[in-house]
C-alpha cells in the first residue's frame, strides 16, 4: 500500500502517464472518432466490435482516457504539493546561517581575506547586493555573520502556477462537459427561435453572402435581433469570428444552407429556325408566362431541382441542398394543353431536349430550345447557440499556465550567500552562489561582484 | 522588384550561406562561418521584405496557405537560428540548419504548391490568425533548432562538443516550449472559441499538438526533476520535433479535420 502511494506520489508515475496519454492520442488521430458501426465494420471487419467495445471509436470522452486525465490531475496535486511547502519555507523563511565549507563546496564559489573590519566589509557587500536588485538578509553568530541575497526568488513558484493552470484548465474541461449548452439554429429570414434552456428568442432580420470578385465567399453575415418578451432589445451582425454576445450565451455563424421551397429561375428561350428570337424570362416555380403572340404558346418551370439525380424508378429528385446540378422542369402549353416538356441543366446546356407531351421519348415538333440560365433561393443561415460556463476556467488556467512558464523560464531565482569571518582586524570572506537556471549570466554577475568587492579599498 | 524575385534571391542566398557554413564545417576557419552568417542575415532581411510585400499585396498574414507558412516557418528558423548563435556562439549548426531551410524554401517554391495569393475564407478573417501562426510557428523554430542539436550531439564525439550540444538544446526547447504553449495552444483555443464556439473539439491537429506539447512536457519532467541529459534527452527533443512536424505537416494530408487550411 506504501509503494503504490509512493508511486502515485511520484514524478515518475506523471512520466508514465504523459507518455501514455501521448500513444493514446496518437491512437484516437488513427481511428477515425464518432463514425458509425457500419463504417467501423467496412473499415476494420471483425477487430470493429473490439474497437467499439474499448471506446476506441470515442477515444477522447472514453472512461478509461478520461481516467487517465483524472489520475494525472491526481498525480500534479500531490506532487505539486509536496514541493510546494518546502518551497514555501525557502521563500518566506530562508536558512540564513551559512558554513563556510558547504559554501565552498558549491560550484560557483570565491574565497579571499581583506584587511578590513566585518562591519565594513558587510556594508559593502550589502551594498553591492542591493546595487544589484538583491534582496539581503544577515544573520549573526558569533564572530561569524551570514548574508543572503536573493532576487526573483518568484520563479522558484513558475511550476505551481503552471500545474494550477493545468487543474485549472481540466476544471473548466469538467465543466464545460457537464454544463454546456448548445444547440443549432436553422434560421430563415424572419425566423424567430428560442435559445437553447434561455427565456429570450432569437430573430434573423437579414442573412447576407458576400462574396469576392473571383466569386469565392468572402463572409457569411446574419443581422440578429435577441427579443426578451417579444421586445427587441439587442440587434448585432453575426459573422464569422464575431459572435453576439448575449446573457452568458454566444451565437456563432456557422452555416448557411439553401432554402428550396420557392426559388427564382432564369431561362431563355430560343428559336431553332430564327436566329434573332431571344427571350428572357425570370420565373417562380409554377408561374406560366406568354412566350409567342402568334399562336399563343406559354411556358412554365414545373420544379426546380438544385442537385439533380435519377433516383429509383427514373424519378428525379435531388441528391442534396447544394446546388451541384442544378436543372428545371420547363413545359410549354398552349391554351391550357401542354405540348411539350423537358429537363434543362444549368451545367449542361447542350443536354436537354423538349419532348412532346404524353410521348417521352419522342421529339417535339416544337422549334424551342431552352437554357437554364440563373436561379436564386432565399438561403437560410445556421447559428451555433452556446453557453459554456466552462469557458471563463479555461481562460483562467490559461492565463496562469503561460504565466507560469514565463515565470520557470524567465524570472531566474538567483541566490548569493556569504560567510564572513573577522580575526586580528581581517575579515575572511566565503562566498558562493545558486543558480537553478541562467547560469552563465549569473556566473557573469557573481563573478562581477566579486571583482568589486577584492579591488575596492 | 516584386515579391517572386525577392524570395529567390533570398533563397539563392540561404543557399550560399548553407554553403560558407559547410566550408567552415569542414575547415574549421571561423572565418567563412562569419560570412555564412552575414550572407544568412541579408537574406533574412530580403525574406522579410518578401514576406511584408506580400502582406501588403494580399492584404493579409503571410501565412494563409501550405507555401506562405513554409516560407514563414523558414523565416522562423533562420531567425531563431540567429538568435541562439549570437546568445551561445554555436556557428556549427548552420550547416545543418541552413540545409533545412533550403530545403523547405525549396518545398515552398516546388510546384506542388499553390502560389496565389488567395482572398480569405471567412474563418481565416481574424487578428488571431497573426497571433496563432507566427507565435506557433517562432516555438516550432526554436523545436527544429534544439533538433539539430540533439541530432549533433548523438553524433559528436568529443565531450566538449557534446556538453554544450545537450545545453544549447535544452536553452531552445525552453523557448519553444512558451512560444508553442502560447501561440499553438492558448490562442488556438482562443481563436477556436471565437470563431466555432468550442475552445477544443479534439480535432486531428489540435490532439496532434497536445501530443507534441506532451512530449516536450516529458523532455522539461524528466530533465528538471529526474536529472537525465545527454542522449536519453536528445532523443526525446527529436521526437518531440518531429511530432510538432507532423501537427504542422502531416495532419493536413494524412488526417482530415476543421483544421484544413495550413
Amino acid at each position: 500500500m506504501k509503494r503504490v502511494i509512493k508511486f502515485l506520489t511520484s514524478v515518475k508515475l506523471a512520466i508514465v502517464l504523459l507518455i501514455i496519454l501521448a500513444a493514446a492520442s496518437v491512437l484516437g488521430t488513427l481511428i477515425p472518432q464518432g463514425r458509425s458501426a457500419e463504417e467501423y465494420a467496412v473499415r476494420y471487419g471483425g477487430l470493429s466490435t473490439l474497437f467499439i467495445r474499448l471506446q476506441l471509436t470515442g477515444l477522447y470522452h472514453s472512461v478509461w482516457y478520461l481516467a487517465l486525465l483524472g489520475l494525472f490531475a491526481l498525480n500534479i496535486i500531490v506532487c505539486t504539493l509536496e514541493r510546494l511547502a518546502p518551497k514555501w519555507r525557502r521563500a518566506t523563511k530562508p536558512h540564513v546561517a551559512a558554513d563556510p565549507k558547504s559554501l565552498a563546496a558549491l560550484k560557483v564559489n570565491a574565497r579571499f581575506k581583506r584587511s578590513a573590519p566585518l562591519a565594513v566589509i558587510q556594508s559593502e557587500v550589502t551594498g553591492l547586493l542591493k546595487g544589484a536588485r538583491y534582496k539581503v538578509r544577515a544573520e549573526a553568530q558569533g564572530a561569524r555573520t551570514s548574508l543572503l541575497g536573493r532576487k526573483r526568488i518568484g520563479g522558484i513558484f513558475g511550476s505551481d502556477v503552471v500545474h494550477l493552470g493545468l487543474l485549472v484548465i481540466l476544471a473548466g474541461g469538467i465543466v464545460s462537459g457537464a454544463t454546456s449548452v448548445r444547440a443549432h439554429l436553422a434560421l430563415n429570414e424572419g425566423d424567430i427561435q428560442a435559445a437553447p434552456k434561455a427565456a429570450f428568442e432569437v430573430r434573423l432580420d437579414k442573412f447576407t453572402t458576400e462574396y469576392y470578385p473571383d466569386g469565392s465567399v468572402k463572409a457569411w453575415k446574419s443581422d440578429v435581433t435577441v427579443l426578451e418578451q417579444k421586445k427587441p432589445v439587442v440587434s448585432k451582425t453575426i459573422s464569422v469570428n464575431h459572435p453576439l454576445t448575449y446573457k452568458g450565451y454566444s451565437f456563432y455563424q456557422t452555416s448557411y444552407g439553401y432554402n428550396w421551397q420557392n426559388p427564382t429561375v432564369e431561362i431563355w428561350a430560343k428559336s431553332k429556325s430564327d436566329a434573332a428570337f431571344l427571350k428572357k424570362l425570370i420565373l417562380k416555380v409554377g408561374e406560366r408566362a406568354l412566350l409567342d403572340d402568334k399562336d399563343k404558346t406559354t411556358v412554365a418551370v414545373q420544379r426546380f431541382l438544385p442537385d439533380f439525380v435519377l433516383g429509383e424508378a427514373n424519378a428525379p429528385e435531388s441528391r442534396s441542398d447544394q446546388p451541384n446540378n442544378p436543372a428545371a422542369l420547363v413545359e410549354g402549353f398552349r391554351g391550357a394543353d401542354k405540348v411539350f416538356s423537358g429537363w434543362i441543366f444549368a451545367n449542361y446546356p447542350d443536354f436537354a431536349q423538349m419532348h412532346a407531351a404524353g410521348e417521352p421519348g419522342k421529339e417535339t415538333q416544337t422549334d424551342l430550345s431552352f437554357e437554364l440560365k440563373s436561379f436564386d433561393s432565399a438561403q437560410y443561415s445556421v447559428l451555433e447557440a452556446a453557453k459554456d460556463p466552462g469557458a471563463a476556467l479555461i481562460w483562467t488556467g490559461c492565463v496562469l499556465l503561460v504565466a507560469g512558464l514565463a515565470l520557470a523560464f524567465y524570472w531566474p531565482t538567483w541566490e548569493i550567500k556569504a560567510v564572513l569571518e573577522e580575526s586580528q582586524g581581517k575579515t575572511d570572506l566565503v562566498a558562493a552562489g545558486i543558480a537553478a537556471k541562467s547560469r552563465e549570466a549569473f556566473n557573469a554577475e557573481f563573478e562581477k561582484i566579486i571583482t568589486a568587492l577584492r579591488s575596492s579599498k | 522588384m516584386n515579391e517572386s524575385t525577392i524570395f529567390t534571391l533570398t533563397f539563392i542566398l540561404y543557399i550560399i550561406a548553407a554553403l560558407f557554413y559547410l566550408a567552415f564545417l569542414f575547415s574549421k576557419k571561423p572565418g567563412r562561418a562569419k560570412v555564412g552568417s552575414a550572407i544568412a542575415i541579408v537574406g533574412l532581411v530580403l525574406h522579410t521584405a518578401a514576406l511584408v510585400i506580400r502582406t501588403v499585396e494580399s492584404g493579409h498574414a503571410p501565412f494563409t496557405n501550405m507555401y506562405e507558412s513554409l516560407s514563414f516557418l523558414a523565416w522562423a528558423s533562420v531567425l531563431a537560428f540567429i538568435i541562439i548563435d549570437k546568445k551561445f556562439g554555436v556557428p556549427r549548426i548552420g550547416a545543418y540548419l541552413l540545409l533545412i531551410v533550403v530545403g523547405l524554401v525549396a518545398l515552398a517554391s516546388s510546384p506542388l504548391m499553390p502560389k496565389d495569393a488567395t482572398p480569405l475564407v471567412p474563418a481565416l478573417q481574424s487578428y488571431w490568425l497573426w497571433l496563432h501562426v507566427s507565435v506557433t510557428l517562432l516555438g516550432e523554430a526554436f523545436f527544429a533548432v534544439a533538433f539539430i542539436t540533439s541530432i549533433m550531439y548523438l553524433a559528436a564525439k568529443e565531450p566538449d562538443k557534446k556538453d554544450r550540444m545537450d545545453s544549447v538544446s535544452y536553452r531552445c526547447v525552453a523557448v519553444g516550449f512558451p512560444l508553442f504553449t502560447l501561440g499553438g495552444l492558448v490562442f488556438g483555443m482562443v481563436w477556436a472559441y471565437k470563431a466555432w464556439g468550442t475552445y477544443w473539439s479534439w480535432d486531428p491537429k489540435e490532439v496532434w499538438s497536445l501530443i507534441t506539447w506532451f512530449v516536450f512536457a516529458l523532455y522539461l519532467h524528466t530533465r528538471i526533476v529526474m536529472g537525465w541529459k545527454g542522449k536519453r534527452s536528445a532523443i526525446i527533443a527529436i521526437i518531440g520535433f518531429l511530432a510538432a512536424l507532423f501537427t504542422y505537416f502531416g495532419v493536413n494530408y494524412l488526417l482530415a479535420g476543421l483544421h484544413s487550411y495550413a
